[in-house]
């Protein structure tokens, strides 16, 4: 747990704070994300927790313990520590950039060998990079290194300045993807710094939304700050697509899902029929004890006895259960049938409709 | 033109022949006065470039005074010393020394200022102090630069401890210090040969030094 207390910070030779009277409190096991505009303090922050930075006035604190008890590089010891230019060292082979902060705390050889191996496992690398020196690998496996050296001696807390900020998109996104996967088995503390709100919300368990200056505008889980954000300062800074943003971050609810217009495959026409006229589509989906087949256009069955006898098409996009209300959204917006069907393997679960999706966003 | 005059051939084989445990001291004499003046130079330079890092402002002053001695004559600075030390080896040892630092502090610091801000900022956020951030991660990482000045200095001190000679004090300079007061060309060119080649031998083993020490910066140019 790391808390903050009213922390200020002016530079010298500055009258404006960098950082206003800051109070959070970032709870143990949680990724909590600082972001927000140029010069809005949130790297300053991030420093002055591991004290690269000393607050002016204010207290944090670090597991039940004030970050000033402890000498500097003692402190920093036990808090991950990674940048966007990630700062490997080019003169050490990969294992001993990972192996920095055991042999920092005196770690016997073999302890940190083993450490080193687990490590490289773990962000995703293969073990021949270990003997490596850091310019022969590409920048998303540098920023990789970069992680594994921050847990190397396995601390409690981890600051991260904007990690992901200068590799391409597509590493990025799967940078994220990783980090959450790792997340979700280590249960560190986290403070995340980046300016792009997407991977706030995307990483946040908690997103601290800063103004210039250092002002504290709005902290809250980022599904809290998309549907209440509270001035117009944090509705400006989500965006125009905040509802789009929204949806990415609901899970779709399986016990919400409407039946919709479904019958066997080896039901007559004339239950396609009703079904239609029921649900008020000129389409039927198809099932086979509980498979799902595909759909059928209501009039091509006009000349056949059961629904079987006309060969159903695929539904173009079936979500699964862990997909999100933004994902459903896509194969509503891209289908001929305009609804989102999910499924659990081959299983039919239900169907998603625009309707649905709006009253998810207003409840 | 006066050498022109004289009937002795260029070079009298015989003489080298007989001469070789000569060349032999002399070399090692021009070796040890080299390697004392490029350590002590050396420490003297990591001392006040450590200095020059910490306090930025005393770096101007200390180019500035290391300058002063890098300009003197050397003829001049040995005559200006022997009232003080004598025709000793301090006296020697004196003016190559301070010949060495203007050249090894410049490398030093610009070598340890080229070190990106990352590594340092990266290395502080882990845990180490400022003094064992130097050692192990800003020294090493300057190395390329630092052993690019230890040659410059190499090859500078070999060449001017030949002027030693005058002061007695030995080395190949006495070679051709003799050639020159006895009119024989001889001894002259060997002394100028040698401590040539000397230069380039120990340029080329600092080369070789220095790839054995930064790997990595090899496995940089070949990529």
């Amino acid at each position: 747990m790391i808390r903050l207390d009213h922390v200020s910070k002016v530079f010298p030779g500055s009258e404006r704070p960098a950082v206003n009277d800051l109070s959070f409190e970032v709870p143990a096991g949680e990724i909590v994300v600082l972001v927000g505009p140029s010069g809005c303090g949130k790297t300053t922050t991030l420093k002055m927790i591991n004290r690269l930075i000393e607050p002016t006035s204010g207290e944090i604190w670090i597991d039940g313990a004030r970050s000033t008890t402890q000498e500097p590089p003692l402190l920093r010891r036990r808090i991950g520590y990674v940048i966007q230019q990630i700062g490997l060292f080019p003169h050490r082979t990969i294992a001993q950039n990972i192996a920095t902060v055991p042999s920092l705390l005196g770690w016997d050889s073999e302890k940190t060998k083993e450490r080193v191996t687990e490590l490289i496992h773990l962000v995703g690398l293969e073990e021949d990079v270990a003997d490596r020196y850091p310019s022969e690998l590409s920048g998303g496996q540098q920023q990789r290194v970069g992680v594994a050296r921050a847990l190397a001696a396995d601390p409690p807390v981890l600051l991260m300045d904007e990690p992901f900020g200068a590799v391409d998109p597509i590493v990025r996104a799967r940078l994220q993807e990783e980090l959450k996967v790792l997340q979700a088995s280590l249960h560190k503390t986290i403070v995340f710094v980046t300016h792009d709100i997407d991977e706030a919300i995307s990483l946040g368990d908690r997103v601290a939304l800063l103004n210039v200056g250092g002002v504290l505008e709005q902290y809250a889980p980022p599904e809290e700050l998309l549907r209440s954000p509270a001035n117009d300062f944090v509705t400006e800074f989500l965006g125009s697509e905040r509802g789009l943003r929204r949806l990415s971050l609901i899970a779709v609810d399986t016990t919400a899902l409407e039946p919709g217009p479904v019958v066997e495959a080896s039901s007559p026409s004339v239950a396609a029929m009703s079904a239609m006229s029921e649900h008020g589509t000129d389409w039927v989906a198809v099932v086979e004890h509980g498979r799902l087949l595909g759909w059928v256009w209501g009039a091509s069955l006009a000349n056949h006895q059961t629904v079987g006898e006309v060969q159903p098409r695929p539904f173009w996009a079936t979500l699964e259960s862990s997909s999100t209300l933004r994902e459903a959204l896509d194969a509503i917006v891209t289908s001929r049938t305009q609804v989102a069907v999910v499924v659990d393997g081959d299983r039919y679960l239900g169907m998603l409709t625009a309707d649905q999706l709006n009253e998810a966003l207003l409840s | 033109m006066i050498l022109a005059q004289t009937t002795e051939p260029f070079i009298r084989w015989d003489w080298v022949w007989s001469h070789l445990g000569l060349f032999w001291s002399r070399t090692v004499e021009h070796l040890v006065l080299t390697g004392i003046a490029l350590g002590v130079g050396f420490l003297i330079s990591i001392g006040l470039s450590i200095v020059a890092l910490r306090y930025r402002k005393s770096y101007t002053p200390i180019t500035w005074v290391t300058g002063v001695f890098y300009s003197i004559p050397s003829l001049a600075l040995f005559g200006i010393l022997i009232p003080l030390t004598g025709l000793s080896v301090t006296t020697a040892e004196i003016g190559l020394v301070s010949y060495t630092l203007l050249i090894f502090i410049r490398n030093i610091v610009a070598g340890i200022d080229g070190v990106p801000q990352e590594v340092r900022e990266a290395a502080l956020g882990m845990g180490y102090t400022s003094t064992r951030m130097l050692w192990q991660i800003e020294i090493p990482i300057a190395l390329p630069v630092i052993i690019a000045g230890v040659r410059i200095a190499a090859v500078t001190t070999v060449g001017l401890v030949t002027i030693t000679a005058i002061i007695g004090l030995g080395g190949l300079g006495q070679l051709i210090l003799d050639g020159l007061n006895r009119l024989f060309t001889t001894p002259l060119i060997v002394g100028t040969v040698l401590s040539a080649a000397l230069a380039l031998l120990i340029d080329y083993g600092l080369v070789l030094v220095e790839r054995a020490l930064t790997p990595w910066a090899r496995s940089r140019a070949a990529l």
